[in-house]
């Protein structure tokens, strides 16, 4: 496709998601440390692999959702000199589906029927889907078990994003904070987003379902574009 | 006249079919003491009333039908705006929404939130106008305040909050409960037009009570001041409250609802007084202009009338004296006998008669200021121009006019239609910049053209409805462009001996794509192998096969065409010599550019319920469109597509069996688009066999 360079520019190269297609990651932080931008590159990382992505958006309308994307892909065009631009933001159009939901409209079951509308009649074969703004306080193991399951049928990779909260100080064994605190085992991958003075750090504490610690984990981005940062 | 900007409203009514605008114009203005009797329609028996209230309609025609209406409300000037009744994206609809600052939208507390409702609400979200709703026809069977106002929240996704309570419903609608001032109002008299305030009824003091937490808690996220004073449990101050919700209207975070009858007379007194509390004045609107010294940079209006003059035309209208002319000032002042000018033709005009606009006559005036709306006489202007003094150079609207997309050829039915049609083609182009007419040399037939069939589909009805032109409509053809996907070299030598003086040219150089402009010639000659003269004669002889490609025969566009070598010849050069040898160098290269054929793609939107959106996309997928997302609420849908518009016609039957007519769409020109290979093919096939045939 000629778009390795960009590529290799994402954060999340680290985390090696190319291959893996069952499984589900989680993304937590505080509000406003940059979940849907980090889920967008994920999104853009799949689809410049080649890959089709559904991007699910609860709670956010589709038009603001866009702009997520069209503003990282604008840093992207700015810090990588492409040949033709406009065909790589037509080939990100063409690989990608937004769907967005009031958080009242959005349930498993429905989940299921838009992905199936998609698949069989051929409109859009996904796969990996990143769910944004999935409220997971209203969760149990069970319901998030289920989508699980629904997911590994389709044969999907899937990303989510969480808030925690700062009042909340609840806590898994491996350090995954509420309200995902007893859910951690269904995810392969988790990472955290903090500040730190004016960098976002980017923690991954479980890799492919193994616990992490140490340096190696951590990641410095530019708060500005969710990239990596270079070394100095 | 009332200079008082703060006591100024300029807002537009929107409503559904048959939701009672014209009752409540009506009642607005025979409150607001424009007109003296209510012409009531009373008729017991049912074919009565309906004859009374089509003849009413007729008679008030031109206070429904003009567009701007001024009244006057305790001291408040309020211009009602018609906004326009068809609801698919033009130019028109566009300047209307402009021009208000705030408005009111109807709702029947039976029917609810309709189709027709959510495309209005849509747009003016997308211009930002504050509204306020008002659900009507509380008298009716099966009226039902509370389930419109959970429509407000689920299919428009307004904050909306009832400020009102109805006593009693449908035939035992006695008034309502304000829920600010906690009182019960009702209205006397034989037209409704004595208000009697009083306690609110014991049975209704629970409800009114809760309902007015859920106001306060609405109101209170708009106002510190009131969030404090609830959570001291204090005594709320009506003004406060007023404040909040105004507050709220104004950021487009609330929409309060209310409600009343206006056929029986029912809530309308106090649905102004919230025109006058809650609805912005002028100054609290931001409008925004565009500098065209500047490069068309964005400036914002002053609102101050010491400022150099800025008005925008929205809206002409044939009148008995001539042309009349809406317009708005946004800055400035408007005087009779100046001189203005308009920023689109650069013309001079002088400011005839100056004349305001009431239910069924016209008040002459000297002077409009800044956030007023009044008509203009004998001034010639298109619908949109901009009207400053000489010394800014500004334009409300942008001077960029989008290409229309799509054409129609269409044929008088007689020479009576033709008479008509012509004006009515005249009028049409005048008021709107993308509807253009044109007369096709190739087959005699008048050509009308514009952005979506549903456009062109509103004219043609207007012309056979506002100027009784009957005429017969051809098929509708999309708008096709030819365009180069890579440069390539030129060099054509033209040379003819015919006897007598002969032609002679030689042209060479390269054409390249070119990105947003639509042509540009550069001429690199040096040493004089093309003498000076000629040079213009290239030009020509470039932008004369721009007019025709070779594909389909469509105008091509985007090229850079540049000459940097040639030759002549003494005697046998000349204009014409070098023309035609551009047009064979150009044709050389074209050929070489890697030629495509490009199409309209539209950006439409699908809205329905939930229950059909699989079918929806299915459908769009087979059209060619590309599904740009999805999203839901409730049980109702958008899908959002960029669709090929040649695939889009006839779309509207097929959605409508697709979904049992619960679903509708609206489109509007996104971008041009290279179309696939298969269906380029199919084209250039179409092209070559009409020409053999033609």
């Amino acid at each position: 496709m000629g778009y390795e360079p960009l590529v290799k520019k994402n954060p999340l190269r680290v985390l090696n998601l190319a291959g893996n297609e069952k499984k589900m990651g989680l993304i937590m932080a505080r509000a406003g440390l940059g979940k849907t931008a980090l889920l967008v590159q994920i999104a853009l990382d799949a689809i410049l692999r080649g890959k089709r992505v559904v991007h699910i958006s609860i709670g956010e309308n589709l038009e603001k959702t866009k702009l997520w994307y069209d503003d990282i892909m604008e840093v992207i065009l700015q810090e990588c000199s492409v040949a033709n631009p406009h065909e790589l933001i037509d080939m990100v159009q063409r690989h990608r589906m937004i769907m967005s939901f009031k958080e009242s409209a959005f349930n498993r079951a429905r989940l299921e029927e838009r992905l199936n509308d998609l698949i069989l009649q051929d409109i859009f074969k996904p796969d990996c889907v990143v769910i944004d703004g999935f409220d997971f306080t209203t969760m149990d193991h069970k319901d998030l078990e289920d989508i699980k399951t629904l997911m590994e049928n389709l044969r999907l990779q899937t990303w989510f994003s969480a808030t925690s909260h700062r009042d909340d100080d609840r806590v898994s064994p491996s350090g995954v904070p509420a309200p995902c605190h007893e859910l951690d085992d269904l995810f392969e991958t988790v990472v955290l987003l903090k500040t730190e003075q004016d960098t976002v750090q980017l923690e991954i504490i479980r890799h492919n379902s193994d616990a992490c610690s140490g340096d190696s984990c951590q990641l410095i981005l530019d708060p500005a574009t969710m990239m990596v940062k270079k070394d100095d | 006249m009332n200079k008082d900007l703060e006591k100024v409203r300029n807002i537009g009514i929107s409503a559904h079919i048959d939701s009672g605008k014209t009752t409540l114009t009506e009642r607005i203005l025979y409150y607001t003491q424009r007109i003296h009797a209510i012409h009531e329609v009373r008729g017991k028996d049912g074919v009565g009333a309906t004859m009374d209230s089509m003849e009413l309609e007729k008679e008030r025609g031109i206070t429904i039908q003009s567009a701007a209406t001024y009244c006057s409300w305790k001291g408040t000037d309020i211009n009602i705006i018609d906004t326009p009744g068809h609801v698919d994206f033009t130019v028109e609809v566009e300047r209307a929404l402009r021009v208000l600052d705030g408005a009111i939208l109807i709702l029947c507390s039976v029917g609810g939130v309709q189709s027709q409702s959510i495309t209005v609400d849509r747009q003016m979200t997308r211009y930002n106008v504050p509204r306020i709703a008002f659900i009507n026809k509380c008298d009716r069977t099966g009226a039902n305040p509370e389930r419109v106002v959970s429509q407000l929240r689920d299919k428009l996704n307004l904050n909306a909050v009832m400020i009102q309570l109805p006593i009693g419903l449908e035939s035992d609608l006695e008034g309502m409960v304000d829920l600010v001032t906690m009182k019960a109002i009702y209205f006397d008299g034989d037209q409704g037009n004595q208000l009697r305030y009083e306690e609110i009824p014991d049975h209704l003091k629970d409800a009114a009570e809760e309902k007015r937490e859920e106001l306060l808690d609405a109101a209170s996220m708009f106002s510190e001041e009131l969030m404090e004073a609830m959570l001291e449990e204090e005594e709320i101050p009506e003004e406060l409250l007023h404040a909040a919700i105004r507050k709220g209207t104004l950021d487009l975070e609330l929409a309060p609802v209310m409600i009343g009858s206006a056929y029986k007379n029912k809530g309308v007194q106090p649905l102004l007084d919230a025109v006058e509390k809650y609805l912005p004045c002028p100054t609290e609107v931001k409008n925004t202009a565009l500098d065209l010294d500047k490069g068309e940079e964005e400036v914002t209006v002053s609102n101050n009338p010491k400022d150099p003059l800025v008005a925008l035309a929205f809206k002409l209208e044939d009148g008995r004296y001539g042309q009349l002319t809406y317009v708005r000032t946004y800055q400035g002042v408007l005087k009779k006998g100046e001189t203005i000018f308009n920023t689109r033709t650069g013309k001079k005009v002088k400011v005839g008669r100056l004349v305001r606009m009431h239910a069924n006559e016209m008040e002459e005036i000297e002077e409009a200021g800044a956030g007023d709306i009044v008509g203009l006489f004998g001034v010639d202007c298109a619908s949109g121009d901009t009207f400053c003094d000489n010394k800014i150079n500004w334009s409300m609207s942008s001077m960029h006019v989008p290409a229309p997309v799509i054409s129609l050829a269409i044929t008088p039915a007689d020479n009576k239609a033709q008479d008509n049609m012509s004006k009515a083609l005249n009028r049409f182009s005048k008021e709107d910049p993308t509807f253009k007419t044109f007369v096709d040399h190739e087959t005699g037939e008048t050509i009308i053209s514009g952005m979506g069939e549903l456009h062109l589909e509103v004219y043609i009805e207007r012309m056979q409805r506002e100027y009784k032109a009957e005429v017969e409509v051809g098929a509708p053809r999309v708008a096709y462009r030819e365009a180069i996907t890579q440069r390539a070299e030129f060099n054509y030598t033209h040379k003819k001996q015919t006897g007598g003086s002969g032609q002679f040219g030689r042209v060479a150089g390269f054409m390249e794509p070119l990105e947003e402009e639509e042509y540009e010639f550069v001429d690199e000659i040096v040493g004089g192998v093309i003498p000076r003269e000629y040079i213009p004669s290239c030009d020509k002889g470039f932008q004369a096969s721009m007019e025709k490609g070779l594909l389909i025969g469509a105008p091509i566009t985007g090229v850079r065409c540049l000459i940097n070598d040639g030759s002549y010849h003494a005697v046998d050069s000349s204009d014409m010599a070098f023309q035609q040898a551009s047009k064979g160098a150009f044709k050389e290269g074209y050929k070489k550019a890697g030629p495509v054929i490009m199409e309209p793609i539209m950006k439409v939107a699908v809205e329905g319920p939930s229950e059909f959106q699989g079918a929806i996309m299915g459908s769009l997928n087979q059209r060619r469109g590309m599904i740009v997302g999805t999203s839901e609420e409730g049980n109702y849908t958008v899908v959002e597509a960029d669709m090929p518009l040649s695939e889009m016609f006839g779309y509207s039957t097929t959605l409508r069996s697709l979904t049992q007519g619960k679903a509708e769409f609206t489109m509007e020109f996104s971008t041009y688009k290279q179309v696939p290979k298969s269906v380029s093919e199919e084209l250039i096939k179409e092209y070559e066999e009409s020409r053999k045939n033609g």
